[in-house]
Formats: structure tokens, sequence, C-alpha cells
């Protein structure tokens, strides 16, 4: 990762955290960490939760704008985002995956720079972002879009966005925190999106067939490859 | 009687003229005179006059009236002995005339007052006139002597004007007495035998016994001779001219003199009806039988006071009699009020100038009884609590500013009319409250507003008593501004009101209401932000309104689907465009919202089928990384 790709991982991590803290302090206003929060915050917590939500929205919007213009126009976005795409090898991997997982063959599919689990989770980020970003702003500017879709839009556009944000914040935890800190090949933590690298052991491990593509063009003795 | 009389002058003139021939013959006195014409030979001269003590005085003698008097048959020298008509004067030393002569049964003339009076004093020597004739000629025989000024006052009198005479009083004949203390209430009490039965009974006859003789009688009141008709002469002042006195009541209790002299200023001295005191001691304490006030005959015993005050103000105590108030008393619950509790004794005032019942004085006066528990409040309990509450609300508040429209006790539960709010007649009746806090001057705007609201019609039409109105939302006595600078805590206390009946199961399912009003606005963004502490988010009342709150069915209602633009663009100017095609407050999601229900069922079933994969993912995953690890370590 570069450091330009672990400040857009920072920046959509961030605004992630705030908004799911502060979008789930309004649905559940009488949680005790809520009142904690409110109580340190004082007496406009309220509106100041309002106020951070929309920033961290922005800035959440933003990186989002900017990650579209780095996988269209930058060199090592637009192969990013190529070795995002699913492919036929996707299909056939997981299909491995689950036999060796449950216990029917002994050989673990060997991956590219991206498994099946990286791939789906960028899209989840994806649809997520665009979903939220979507139903957020139409309740951001409720007056304007009341007219727009009237009280039956806005309802909608509240479901989705309250059911969306449970999906990612649960996705999020249950599948990204698990292999980036619980998964026993890691513990305590991944530490790739903050230093940019993993080990050749690591990559023997998770990304072999990327492992492969990369020794071919850089030399062996080199004992960190970027990912 | 007149034939006794006469009989008797018959008997007595001819046992004088018996006793007479004895003394004739018996020569113990002599006479000259043979007849009367020897003496009217002079006497009957006009001009014939005589020298008695210097004085020239005249010794004519009319004979027609004397022959016309009741001594008509009587000659001059059975009267006038010793008398020798050569001699002028006729003797040197006249005799007496000496009517016991002959009138020697004259009884109790030595008793009498008149004992010492002679004859002469009532009867004219030559003119002595029949029984019947001196009853004719009444008074005028008395008022010769008696011409005092208070006694010719008598001819002023009432009982001159209905022909009461001296005698009639002080008895006729020679037995005339003196009426005074010991005997007045005899002699008038034989005319005036209730009145003095009555007196009999009073405390002024108590008062008599107890001092010896010196307490008040008729005439102490009444007067004597200038006795006047029987109102009048003893009004108030007649009362007062004792009882003011501080020497004969003493101290400053009840029923001493100053006690009673507040009477001057009060409201029934202060006005007058036809020149006199619009109401006098007599009005209320009665007249002859006058008690003190903790007598059970006083008329101004706590019990008896509406019977008594009623005489004059009938229609206020017949409203009393109603009340609450007024059937404990009849009860005999001793400590239920009356009349003079509020108003005071002596010292009553209108209404208007009375300190003690000013507005605000008055809160103390009911707060002396209805404090904190001291009378269990029947209808509500632990309301009593709240009574004092009373002190801290707005109304209070605007009385003690001087604000006087504000109201105090009375105008709201009723001055005399005080009932209990359970009754039907009550001021403060379920059906009736709302027009007593609407009353003119006070809330009338927000009674026209709350006519014809869901919560009124309820009541008033449906006659459904869990409808609310004006104190269900408002409270009884601790009646605060609504408008408190913490929007927040409002907002807060409006939706918990709201919810006392919309979110209670009781009422909602008594009432048919609907099920999930407040459970859908609690989740709702609006109820959400109140909840989070939000200053501003719409409460219950900022849609549907305070005191007009009608049905969304209702052309008028704030929440009518075509006023909801309007009422949303109260806060969200730019919603005018709003357009609504589904139910606010959802019951029902599938029904009220299918397109939210869709969506719902949608993403629970997204995220239990991801989620669940990745979970199951993840176990599958750590399992064989684990067997992994450790077949590695071998």
């Amino acid at each position: 990762m570069t450091k330009n790709e672990r400040i857009q991982h920072f920046l959509l991590l961030s605004s992630f955290i705030v908004l799911v803290i502060t979008g789930f302090a309004l649905k559940f206003p009488e949680a005790w960490w809520v009142r904690m929060l409110s109580a340190a915050i004082g007496e406009n917590a309220f509106e100041a939760r309002g106020l951070v939500h929309r920033i961290a929205s922005v800035v959440m919007i933003a990186a989002s704008l900017y990650h579209l213009y780095y996988v269209s126009f930058t060199p090592r976005g637009r192969q990013l985002i190529k070795d995002f795409f699913p492919a036929k090898s996707d299909v056939s991997d997981f299909k491995n995956a689950m036999k060796y997982l449950i216990g029917r063959s002994d050989d673990r599919p060997l991956y590219g720079r991206f498994s099946y689990i990286e791939k789906m989770e960028y899209w989840a980020v994806v649809w997520g972002t665009v979903i939220m970003g979507a139903t957020g702003f139409v309740l951001w500017f409720k007056d304007f879009f009341f007219g727009v879709v009237g009280n039956v839009g806005m309802d909608i556009a509240t479901a989705i966005h309250y059911y969306e944000a449970i999906l990612a914040s649960l996705a999020i935890v249950v599948w990204h925190f698990y292999f980036v800190f619980l998964n026993p090949d890691v513990r305590p933590m991944n530490k790739a999106w903050l230093s940019g690298f993993l080990t050749r052991e690591e990559m023997e491990h998770e990304h072999p067939l990327e492992l492969q593509k990369l020794a071919g063009e850089i030399p062996d003795k080199k004992e960190n490859i970027k990912s | 009687m007149t034939i006794i009389i006469r009989y008797s002058a018959v008997a007595c003139t001819v046992l004088f003229i018996g006793f007479l021939f004895l003394a004739v013959t018996e020569n113990t006195s002599v006479s000259f005179v043979d007849s009367d014409e020897d003496c009217y030979a002079c006497h009957e001269d006009k001009d014939l006059t005589a020298d008695r003590d210097g004085k020239k005085v005249s010794m004519f003698i009319d004979k027609k009236k004397a022959d016309a008097s009741a001594h008509g048959g009587v000659e001059c020298r059975d009267c006038h002995i010793n008398y020798n008509p050569d001699d002028i004067p006729h003797t040197k030393s006249p005799a007496k005339v000496d009517c016991q002569s002959c009138h020697d049964d004259l009884k109790g003339i030595q008793q009498s007052v008149h004992a010492k009076v002679e004859c002469a004093g009532c009867h004219k020597p030559h003119e002595i006139k029949t029984v019947k004739q001196m009853k004719e000629s009444g008074n005028d025989e008395c008022y010769d002597c008696h011409n005092r000024k208070g006694v010719k006052q008598f001819t002023n009198s009432i009982h001159d004007k209905n022909g009461v005479k001296c005698e009639d009083c002080h008895k006729a004949g020679h037995g005339i007495v003196k009426v005074n203390k010991s005997n007045e209430q005899a002699v008038c009490g034989k005319c005036h035998s209730k009145s003095k039965m009555a007196l009999a009974n009073s405390v002024h006859s108590t008062a008599m016994s107890q001092t010896g003789g010196r307490g008040p009688t008729c005439t102490d009141c009444h007067g004597s001779h200038a006795i006047l008709s029987s109102k009048i002469s003893i009004e108030s002042e007649g009362c007062l001219k004792c009882h003011l006195n501080e020497k004969m009541f003493p101290g400053e209790e009840k029923g001493s003199a100053k006690f009673v002299s507040r009477y001057k200023t009060s409201v029934h001295a202060s006005i007058t009806k036809n020149d006199v005191e619009a109401a006098g001691c007599v009005d209320c304490h009665g007249d002859h039988m006058v008690h003190e006030a903790d007598n059970p005959q006083a008329s101004t015993l706590r019990a008896r006071q509406m019977e008594t005050c009623g005489k004059c103000h009938s229609d206020v105590v017949s409203k009393f009699r109603r009340s609450k108030h007024g059937q404990e008393l009849a009860n005999g619950n001793k400590d239920a009020p009356t009349c003079t509790d509020c108003h005071g004794e002596h010292d009553i005032k209108s209404t208007f100038s009375a300190n003690e019942l000013s507005k605000i004085n008055l809160v103390d006066k009911c707060l002396n009884c209805h404090k904190d528990g001291k009378i269990t409040h029947k209808t509500y309990l632990g309301e009593e609590e709240l009574i004092t509450g009373y002190k801290e609300s707005e109304h209070y508040k605007a009385l003690q500013e001087g604000n006087l429209n504000a109201p105090t006790c009375s105008d709201c539960h009723g001055a005399h009319e005080m009932e209990n709010a359970a009754s039907v007649d009550s001021k403060l009746s379920k059906r009736n409250l709302a027009k007593t806090c609407g009353q003119a001057n006070c809330h009338g705007k927000e009674l026209d507003e709350y006519v014809g609201s869901i919560h009124e019609t309820g009541i008033t039409i449906k006659g459904n008593y869990d409808s609310p109105t004006c104190n269900d939302c408002h409270g009884n006595h601790v009646i605060s501004k609504k408008d408190i600078d913490d929007k927040l805590e409002k907002s807060k206390g409006v939706i918990r009101m709201c919810s006392n009946c919309h979110a209670s199961l009781e009422i909602i399912e008594r009432n048919d209401l609907p099920t999930k009003i407040f459970e859908s606005y609690k989740e709702s963004f609006h109820g959400l932000a109140t909840r989070g502490g939000m200053q501003e988010a719409a409460n219950c009342e900022s849609c549907h309104g305070n005191h007009n709150i009608r049905p969304s069915t209702d052309s008028l209602s704030t929440v009518f689907k075509s006023n909801l633009p309007q009422t949303c663009g109260n806060c969200h100017p730019g919603a005018t465009q709003a357009f609504f095609t589904t139910k606010i407050h959802i019951e029902d999601a599938r029904k009220d919202s299918p397109f939210v229900y869709v969506v719902t069922v949608f993403y629970i079933t997204l995220i239990i089928g991801l989620i669940g994969f990745m979970l199951l993912h993840n176990i599958l995953d750590y399992r064989r990384k684990i067997q992994l690890k450790k077949s590695d370590g071998i």
C-alpha cells in the first residue's frame, strides 16, 4: 500500500467509525455509551452529534470521490480496480475454499493479489458508501426532498439508512476485524494498513500467486514486498 | 263594675246620712247652715274673693257644675263642717275637708306613690268626677302634675297613638304604682306577654339575675314614656348604649365592647336602608330572646347562621346550603365553615372592601382548613398536597403582582356554591370546568379553541370522562405557565403528559385509541431527537396543536392532509411542498407503509444471511488455521 492508499484507508476508517458512533447515538439515545458521550460533551451534545455526523460523511464522500478519481486516472489505481474486479477464478477459489474450510479438501486455494474475501469486502464498501451517501443526502436535505419523495420516500430512506448501517457495521466488525485482528495468522494485528507492507512469509501464505508475479520482476533477496 | 261602684256610692251616701243623723242627734258637732242655698247666696257670686296668705282667691262656686258632679247630692255642710255663715271668714281655722270621713275604704292609697298627694290634687273639689268621667278625661289629670319633659314625650309615643293610658302601666284609681326594673317585666308583660317570655329566656335575663337586678330590662332598651315604634326606638343604639361601654364589657374577647365596636365600620352599619342600618343588632341577634353565640338557641349559633343570615341573604345562603360546606354544617360537622368563619362577625365587610375576603387573603382563609392532608380529598387521593401548591401557581403569582383578574379559590370553586368536583353541578366538574376556566376575562380564547376539539366533544357529546379537560393537562392547583424557557424540558413535559393517556394500555383499550402513537413517535426522528436532548425537536403539540386537537379526518385539524404542509412548514420552512401518502404514526407497517415494510424485510434477511455466513466463515477459517498451526508446529 502506498502512502496515498494508506491515507485513503485512514480517511475511510476514521470517518466510518465517527459515522457509526454518531449515527447509532441518534438511534439509541438511552444507551450507556451515548449518555456518557452526551454528558461529556454537554448541553448541545445532540446538535454536535448531527454536525459531526455530517462532517464525517463529507470526509467519507470526499475520500470516495478521490478514490473514484484514483482508480480512474492513476496507473496504480487503475491496476488496483482491475485487480479488484471479480474474475472467474474467484468462483472456483470460493468453491475450493469452502471445501477446504469444511474439511473436504486439504488444498487451500492459492490467491492472487486479492482473495474473494477481500473483493467482497471492497465491493461491499463501494455498495455501502453509495447507498448510505444517497440516503444520507436525502435525509440531510429533508426539507427539499420531502417535496420530491414525500413522506413515504423519507420513511424508506430512513429505513434503508438504518439497516444498511447495521449491515455495514456488522460486516466490518465480524469479517474485516476478524481478518485484521483475530485471525490466528496475524494476531494481534495485521500491520499492513499502517506500514504498507506484508512480509514474504505472509505473502507466501496469503497471496502466493501475487508473490510469484512480483518475483518475476523483483529480485528474490528483497525481504519485504509491496502488496 | 260601674253598677258596683254606683251601688257602693249609694251605700256610702246612706251610711253618710245615717252618720250625720247620729252626729246631729248626739250633738258632737254643730252646724249652723240649714241648706246649700245659704251658702250659694254668697258663693254664687263670681266676684267673691277672700284673702289667703295675702293673696286674693276666688270663692266662686259654680253651682251648676257642682250639682252635675259626682257630689251632686251632697250638701256643702256634709264636707264643710263647723262653718258659721255669720262669721266672715267662716272660721278662724277652718277644718280641712276630710274626704275619708266618707271615703274610708280607699284601697291602697296609703301604699301608693300618691299617698301624700291630697285628694284635691287629682279631684277638683266642687267638680268631683265620676269614675267614668275620670277615665274619659284620661291622662290629662296626670299631666297636671307630671309635666316633666320625659313624661310629656308619651304623647308622641306609640303607646299614646294606640290608646294606651297612664293607668295601663301605673294602675288606675288610688293604687298608683311606680314602674321600675323590679316590676317592669310584669307591667309590660301584661300586654307584651310573648316578649316577656322571650326576655325571660334571654341572656339579658341571666344577666339580670347574676347582677342582682342591674341587668337590662324593657325600658333600658325601649325607653319609658318616649317609646317609639318598636324597631326604630331600639335599633342598635339601644343595644350599643351598654355594649360599647368598656367598663361593662372589658377586654378584647368575643362579647367585649371592643369586639362589638367593630360593627360600626361593618358593611351592615355603613350601608343604610330606609335611613337605618342595613342590618342592626336585632336583625342578627334577635330581640327579646337574645342569647350568647354558643347558646344552642342563639340565632348566631354556627349551625343556625344559615337561617339567620338567610333572612336577608337568601340567594347566597340557598347556594351555600347545597354546597359541601353547607351540607357538612347541616350534618353537625363542627369543623364545617359557616357564614362568620369567612365573613367575620361584627366587622363583616363586603367582598369588595374586606381584607379578609380580598382575593389574596382568601387563599390563606381556605388553606387554614384545606392544608395538606387536613381534610381528606375524597375524589383524588394525594390531591390535597396539591392544594397548597396553588401558592406556586401562576394564578397566585399574578395575584401577588396585583392582577385582580387572577383567580383565587372562589373564582374556580365558587364562593357559596362550592362543591365537590365530582358533583355534576360543580363548576369544576368534567363538563363544566372548561367553562369555568374560560369565563370572561380569563381563558376565553383557549375555550374557543378547545370547543369542538376531539377532547371536548369526547366529554360533551360522548360523555366520555376519560377525555381530558383543562386540569387533566394543566393540573389543578399548581397550574404553571407552559412557556418555560427550557424548550427540551417543556417538550418532554408535553410528551409525558400526552402519553399519560395515549400510551396507557388501559385507556387505549377502553377508548379504542390508536395503539402505537407513542411508540412510533419515540422511534421517529422527532422522538429520537427529543430523547437525545435536541432543544427544538417537534413534540405532540408541535403538530397537533394544544387546545384545538382534532382528528386527522377533520378539515380543521392541523394534521388534516391538506393542512400538513403548513403545519410541517412551521418548523421546516422548505417543506411546504411536502406531500403525504402514508400514515405518520404507523400502526402496522405492512398495511400502513408497504414500501418501508419491504425494505425492512429485505434488509433483515440480508443481515441475517450475510452476517451469518461471515460468522460461519470465520469459525471455519479459525478452526482450519489452528489445525494448520498445530501440524506446522509438529
